[in-house]
C-alpha cells in the first residue's frame, strides 16, 4: 500500500510543487513562533528557578535600616520561631534609594550596597560574577545595567541619596532576588575600600539584609508581610524595604510573558490560516480530481490509499517544515534572549530543548494529519461511476451572481467580481487571513501609537502617577517642605503621593498609595473602575487582587499597617503593573487611622521650562539631610520604558513582516491554484483578444472583495476588541483593562497598506499568465 | 476575387521537439481574399491548424511575414497580437472552448465588450446573432455544461462574429459534432459567409470542405494545390465530384 501511496503522492507533488511550498512555509512560519513561545514559556521561565537554586538564593529579602545586634538577634529568632523557615542569612549592608543614568533616562531604586566579598559569599542569595575585570576600586553592577555607556572601566556616577559618587565599573553580576530595578530592592556590589568610603560618608545608613529561605515557595508572600508587620510593630521607625519570590519571578519576566503570550497567538493564527489552506486544497484538490480519483479506485485504489497518499504529502511537507521551523527558531532566539535578558536581567544559556521542539512538531503534524483526514473525508464515498459523472457536473445549475448584460460594472472588474463570487473556498482562505492580519495591523499601529510614538498611554497604563518631581522628606520636616513649595513659583502643584506596605488581614501584603487628595493626582484614570478614595474609610484595590480575593465595590475588608488595623469600603478598583495588580490607594487620613507616616513622598508639577535637576539641587542643599530622596520622575520614567519600547520596535518590525509574508504566501497559493485551474479559460480569453495586463488585473480584481471586505471588516473589529484582547496578554501583570487609545488613522492606513499590498502582490503573482498563450488550447 | 485581408509571405514555423528541429510550415505564401470561404485541407499532421493559429496572430511565426493591409502582424509583440485578434478576427474551436463559469450570454458579451463599451449595443447585436443562429433566451441563460454541443458551437460562433470580425478563423469546428448538429453548423458558417463574412476554416472533413469556395491542401508543412469550387449555394455533386478529383490528385 505504502508503495501506491508514494506514487500518488509523488505524481499529486510534482503537480502542485508551488502550493506545497507555500503550505510548507506557513507551517514553518507557525512552528517557529511555536517553539519559540514554548521554550520562552516553559525553559525560560524555570531558568529563574535554576539560577535560584544555584545561587541559593532566598524566597523573601528585606533589608532593615538598623544593623545593630539587637536588630539582628531580633531578626533571627522572628525567623527561627518561624516552622516554614528552612534557612536565612543577615548580611550587613547598606542601603539607600540611589540612581544613576541608563539607556537615556535614569535607574532610580532602593539600592543595596554590599561588599564584594560578602556579596558572592553570602550563604543564602548570593551574587554570581558574570563579568569581572583588574579594576581593583569600584563598583559591580547587577548585569542588567551593562550598555554602551555602563561598562567595564568606565565611569558610572550613582546618586546615593543625596550624594553624587564616581564609580568605575569593575564588572557585572547576577542576583536573583536583588538584580534589577524591578525587584524592589537592587543590589550594588562594592569594593572593600568603595564600600569603606560610602561607610564614612555616611550618605546611606548601615542595613541588614536578611534573606530567607522557606521550605514552601508558595509561601514567600505570606512570609515577607508577616515578617515586615513584625519589624514594624516592634521597630515602627525603622526604614525598610523587601521583596518576595512570587514578586520577582513574575516582575523579571514581564517582557517574557508579553512576548510568549504574542508568540502564542500569532503561532496559532499563522497555523489557522495553513489549516483552512490545507483543507481548501485537498477539497479542491478532490473536486478537481474526482474523474482521476474516481478512475483510482475503478483500477482498485482503496479510499485509505487515497487518503493515505493526501496524509503523507501533507502531514510529510508539515512534519518536515516544523522540523526546519522549530531548528530556525534557534537562530533567532539569541536575538530574542538578548532583548529579553535586557528586561529580566537574568543571563539565560540558550541550548537545545527537545520538549518544545517535539511538542512543535507534534501540534504541527497531529494538527495537519487530522485537518487532512477530515477534509478527505469524501474521498470515501466516491463511487467510480459516480465519480465520472461528477466531473461533467461540476459546473451544472450554478446562478450567475453577474450577469454581464445587467451589471453596471464594468467588463474586466464583472469578470474577476463573477469568478470571486462563485469561489467561496478561496473567499473563506482570504478572509481568514485578512481577519488575522488586520489584527496584527491594528495591534502594531496600538503599540506604535502608545508605545514608540507616544508613550503617554502605556506609561498611565504600566507606571501610572508619573509628575515631573518626586520628593521624599522627613515627617518633622513635612510642614516647612509644604510651606515652601507652596510659596515658591516654579511649582505649579504638589501633593502627597506616598507608597507604603499595608497588609490585608484576610490576604497579602499590597502596595499601598497614600494620597492627600487624590483630585490632584495627574493620572486620573488610576482607577478605571468606581471612583478614588476620598474618606478615611475609603480604600480601592487592584482589580486584579480584587479578582483573585472576589472583591467588590462596596465590599468592606481590614487592613493592617503599624500593628493597627482598620475596616474600609472598596469605592474603585485601579491598575498599574508596578506591583504586579497587588496594590491599594488610601486617603492620608484613611492611612492614618493605622499609623504615621515617617516620611512622606510629595509629587510635583513644575512650571514649563523649570530644570527638574537644578531644582533639585536647590532643594537638596536648602533641606539637606532631611530631604531623604529626589527623583526626576520623567528620566526615571524614560530609563525604565525605554527596554519596553525597544522589545515594542522589534515586536512591531516582526508581526508586518510576518504579515507580509502570510499575505504573500496565501496569495501565492491561491493564484497558483486558480492559474492551474482556469489556464484555459485564460488561454480561450487571450484567443479572444484579452491582454495580459487586463488578465492580471482581473486576476488581482478576482482576490478584492474577500481582500477589502476583510479588511474592512477586521480593522473595525480589531479596533474595538484590541484593548480586550492587549488586556488578557497583560493581565498577569494586574492591567485588567487596556486603555490604550486605539489609531484609527494608522489602524486605516495600516488597512489600506494591507489591500494595495495585497493588490500589488496578487498582480505580482499573476504575472506568469504572460506565459500562458493562446496556443496552449492548440495542444 | 475580393480585396486581400491577409497575405503571408515565406511563413514558416518550427517547433523544437526531442531536440530536433521540426519544420511545421515551410516558406508558405498566400493571400486571403475579402468574402471568400478559405478552407484549409490536409491529413493529421499536415500543419493545418498551425497555419491557422499562425494566420490568425494567435501563434507566431519562425520566420517569412504576415500582413493584415498595412499591418505587418507578424512583427507584433503579445499585447498587439491581443488587440488585432480582438479587433480584426473571430474564433470557433473544434473544443467550442466557452468558459465553463459563464453563461452562454456572458461568454458571449465577455468578447463582444472587450471592443465596444456601448454594453445595449453589444448586448442588441448577441441577440440578433443569437436569433440568427437559432438559440432560444433560456438556452442562452445556461451555462456550457447544461446545453448540447451543436447550441454550444453556434454561441462559439456568435461569439466568433460579436466583433464584426474581417475573418472568422474556424478550426474543424464540427470535429466535436454529430452530424447532424455539425450539419447545422456548417449551415451557419455558410449563411454568414453569404452574408459577406470572410472564413478560413480547417477540417479534414470532405463534406465541411464542400462549404468554401476555395480549397488549400497542406502536405508536410507545404501548399501542395489549391481549387476553385466556386460559391456554395447547396449541396450538388458536381461539387462533390470536383472536390473529390482535387483531393485524390493531392494524394488524400
Amino acid at each position: 500500500m505504502m508503495k501506491e501511496s508514494l506514487l500518488l503522492v509523488h505524481s499529486n507533488l510534482r503537480k502542485a510543487k508551488g502550493q506545497m511550498v507555500s503550505i510548507a512555509v506557513l507551517v514553518l512560519l507557525s512552528s517557529l513562533m511555536l517553539n519559540l513561545w514554548l521554550m520562552l514559556s516553559t525553559d525560560y521561565k524555570q531558568n529563574f528557578e535554576r539560577v535560584h537554586t544555584r545561587l541559593h538564593a532566598g524566597h523573601v529579602t528585606l533589608a532593615v535600616d538598623d544593623n545593630s545586634n539587637e536588630m539582628r538577634d531580633f531578626l533571627t529568632e522572628m525567623n527561627k520561631k518561624d516552622s516554614r523557615m528552612e534557612e536565612i542569612s543577615l548580611t550587613p549592608a547598606m542601603h539607600m534609594v540611589s540612581s544613576f543614568s541608563y539607556n537615556g533616562g535614569e535607574i532610580h531604586s532602593e539600592f543595596v550596597f554590599l561588599e564584594k566579598d560578602t556579596a558572592f559569599g553570602r550563604p543564602v542569595g548570593r551574587a554570581e560574577m558574570v563579568e569581572d575585570s583588574s579594576y581593583t576600586s569600584g563598583i559591580y553592577l547587577p548585569v542588567l545595567y551593562k550598555s554602551e555607556d555602563i561598562d567595564v572601566g568606565k565611569e558610572v556616577e550613582m546618586l546615593v541619596g543625596s550624594r553624587k559618587i564616581s564609580y568605575i565599573v569593575c564588572g557585572f553580576f547576577n542576583s536573583v532576588m536583588a538584580g534589577s530595578h524591578n525587584c524592589s530592592i537592587c543590589e550594588a556590589v562594592l569594593t572593600e575600600d568603595k564600600y569603606q568610603e560610602l561607610e564614612e560618608s555616611g550618605c546611606a545608613p548601615e542595613a541588614a539584609l536578611c534573606a530567607v529561605r522557606l521550605k514552601d515557595k508558595s509561601e514567600s508572600e505570606d512570609y515577607e508581610a508577616m515578617l515586615k508587620n513584625a519589624v514594624s510593630e516592634r521597630y515602627p521607625h525603622v526604614r525598610m524595604v523587601s521583596n518576595s519570590y512570587a514578586l520577582v519571578s513574575q516582575s523579571r519576566y514581564i517582557s517574557q510573558m508579553v512576548c510568549s503570550g504574542l508568540l502564542s497567538a500569532m503561532a496559532f493564527f499563522v497555523l489557522l490560516i495553513a489549516l483552512v489552506v490545507i483543507a481548501s486544497n485537498i477539497i479542491h484538490y478532490i473536486g478537481e480530481n474526482m474523474k482521476n480519483l474516481g478512475a483510482l479506485k475503478a483500477i482498485g485504489y482503496r479510499s485509505r490509499q487515497l487518503t493515505g497518499a493526501l496524509l503523507l504529502q501533507f502531514a510529510g511537507a508539515a512534519v518536515t517544515a516544523a522540523l526546519a521551523g522549530a531548528g530556525l527558531s534557534y537562530c533567532l532566539f539569541p536575538s530574542l534572549n538578548e532583548m529579553m535578558v535586557s528586561q529580566t536581567g537574568i543571563p539565560y544559556p540558550v541550548r537545545f530543548l527537545p520538549l518544545p521542539f517535539l511538542v512543535s512538531v507534534g501540534i504541527l503534524g497531529g494538527s495537519v494529519s487530522a485537518v487532512v483526514c477530515v477534509s478527505s473525508r469524501r474521498l470515501k464515498r466516491i463511487e467510480p461511476v459516480t465519480a465520472f459523472r461528477q466531473g461533467v457536473q461540476t459546473h451544472n445549475f450554478r446562478r450567475n451572481r453577474v450577469p454581464l448584460a445587467e451589471t453596471r460594472v464594468s467588463l474586466i472588474p464583472a469578470l474577476a467580481l463573477k469568478t470571486a463570487l462563485s469561489n467561496v473556498k478561496h473567499n473563506a482562505i482570504i478572509c481568514i487571513t485578512m481577519l488575522v492580519l488586520s489584527l496584527f495591523v491594528v495591534f502594531s499601529g496600538l503599540m506604535t501609537e502608545n508605545m514608540i510614538v507616544n508613550m503617554e498611554p502605556f506609561i498611565k497604563l504600566i507606571v501610572g502617577e508619573t509628575a515631573d518631581s518626586c520628593m521624599n522628606v522627613n515627617g518633622k520636616k513635612e510642614e516647612e517642605f509644604l510651606r515652601e513649595m507652596n510659596l515658591d513659583s516654579r511649582v505649579e502643584k504638589i501633593y502627597l503621593y506616598h507608597q507604603t506596605e499595608v497588609r490585608h488581614v484576610d490576604g497579602i501584603s499590597l502596595m499601598a498609595t497614600v494620597c492627600d487628595d487624590f483630585t490632584k493626582v495627574n493620572n486620573q484614570e488610576g482607577v478605571f473602575e468606581g471612583r478614588f478614595p476620598k474618606y478615611d474609610n475609603e480604600i480601592a484595590v487592584a482589580a486584579k487582587y480584587a479578582g483573585e480575593q472576589n472583591l467588590k465595590a462596596g465590599d468592606e475588608i481590614t487592613v493592617t499597617a503599624d500593628g493597627k488595623e482598620a475596616a474600609y469600603i472598596i469605592t474603585g478598583f485601579t491598575q498599574t503593573s508596578n506591583n504586579l495588580g497587588k496594590d491599594c490607594l488610601l486617603t492620608r487620613e484613611g492611612y492614618e487611622r493605622m499609623g504615621e507616616l515617617q516620611n512622606a513622598s510629595y509629587y510635583l508639577n513644575l512650571e514649563e521650562g523649570v530644570d527638574v535637576d537644578e531644582f533639585h539641587r536647590e532643594m537638596k542643599n536648602r533641606f539637606g539631610s532631611e530631604m531623604n530622596t529626589v527623583v526626576n520622575v520623567g528620566a526615571a520614567v524614560a530609563g525604565g520604558v525605554s527596554v519596553y519600547m525597544r522589545l515594542m520596535k522589534a515586536i512591531v518590525a516582526a508581526v508586518l513582516l510576518l504579515s507580509a509574508l502570510i499575505i504573500t504566501f496565501v496569495l501565492y497559493l491561491l493564484v497558483r491554484t486558480m492559474l492551474g485551474n482556469r489556464r484555459r479559460d485564460y488561454g480561450i480569453l487571450k484567443a479572444l483578444g484579452f491582454t495580459t495586463g487586463q488578465l492580471i488585473l482581473q486576476t488581482a480584481f478576482y482576490f478584492m472583495p474577500a481582500v477589502v471586505i476583510s479588511t474592512i471588516t477586521g480593522i473595525v473589529l480589531c479596533s474595538f476588541i484590541i484593548n480586550p484582547l492587549t488586556g488578557l496578554f497583560l493581565r498577569g501583570i494586574g492591567i485588567v483593562k487596556c486603555t490604550f487609545t486605539v489609531p484609527v488613522s494608522f489602524a486605516a492606513a495600516g488597512g489600506a497598506g494591507l489591500i494595495v499590498f495585497a493588490f500589488a502582490a496578487a498582480c505580482l503573482m499573476s504575472l506568469q499568465i504572460r506565459r500562458i498563450t493562446p496556443k496552449t488550447l492548440l495542444f | 476575387m475580393g480585396e486581400i485581408v491577409l497575405k503571408t509571405e515565406n511563413l514558416s514555423k518550427s517547433f523544437s521537439s526531442g531536440g530536433a528541429l521540426q519544420h511545421v510550415l515551410k516558406n508558405i505564401s498566400l493571400e486571403l481574399y475579402q468574402g471568400d470561404f478559405t478552407v484549409i485541407m490536409g491529413a493529421s499532421g499536415a500543419g493545418k491548424s498551425t497555419l491557422l493559429y499562425a494566420l490568425s496572430g494567435m501563434d507566431t511565426p519562425s520566420l517569412g511575414k504576415i500582413a493584415f493591409g498595412e499591418q505587418v502582424i507578424s512583427d507584433f509583440n503579445q499585447d498587439e497580437l491581443a488587440l488585432f485578434r480582438r479587433r480584426h478576427c473571430g474564433f470557433v474551436f473544434q473544443q467550442i472552448y466557452l468558459i465553463d463559469g459563464m453563461s452562454v450570454m456572458d461568454n458571449v458579451l465577455a468578447a463582444g465588450l472587450l471592443v465596444n463599451k456601448d454594453k445595449k449595443a453589444v448586448v442588441r447585436k448577441a441577440e440578433e446573432l443569437f436569433d440568427a443562429v437559432g438559440i432560444s433566451e433560456e438556452i442562452r441563460k445556461k451555462f456550457p455544461a447544461q446545453i448540447s454541443g451543436g447550441e454550444a458551437q453556434r454561441a462559439g460562433i456568435v461569439r466568433g462574429l460579436m466583433n464584426s470580425p474581417e475573418i472568422l478563423f474556424a478550426d474543424e469546428p464540427t470535429g466535436a459534432l454529430n452530424s447532424k448538429t455539425g450539419f447545422d453548423v456548417l449551415n451557419v458558417l455558410s449563411k454568414f459567409n453569404e452574408q459577406g463574412q470572410s472564413v478560413v476554416m480547417v477540417t479534414h472533413d470532405m463534406r465541411s470542405a464542400r462549404r468554401g469556395n476555395r480549397i488549400l491542401y497542406l502536405k508536410d508543412g507545404v501548399i501542395l494545390g489549391e481549387c476553385d469550387l466556386g460559391r456554395y449555394v447547396h449541396e450538388d455533386q458536381a461539387r462533390q465530384e470536383k472536390l473529390a478529383g482535387f483531393l485524390a490528385e493531392m494524394g488524400w
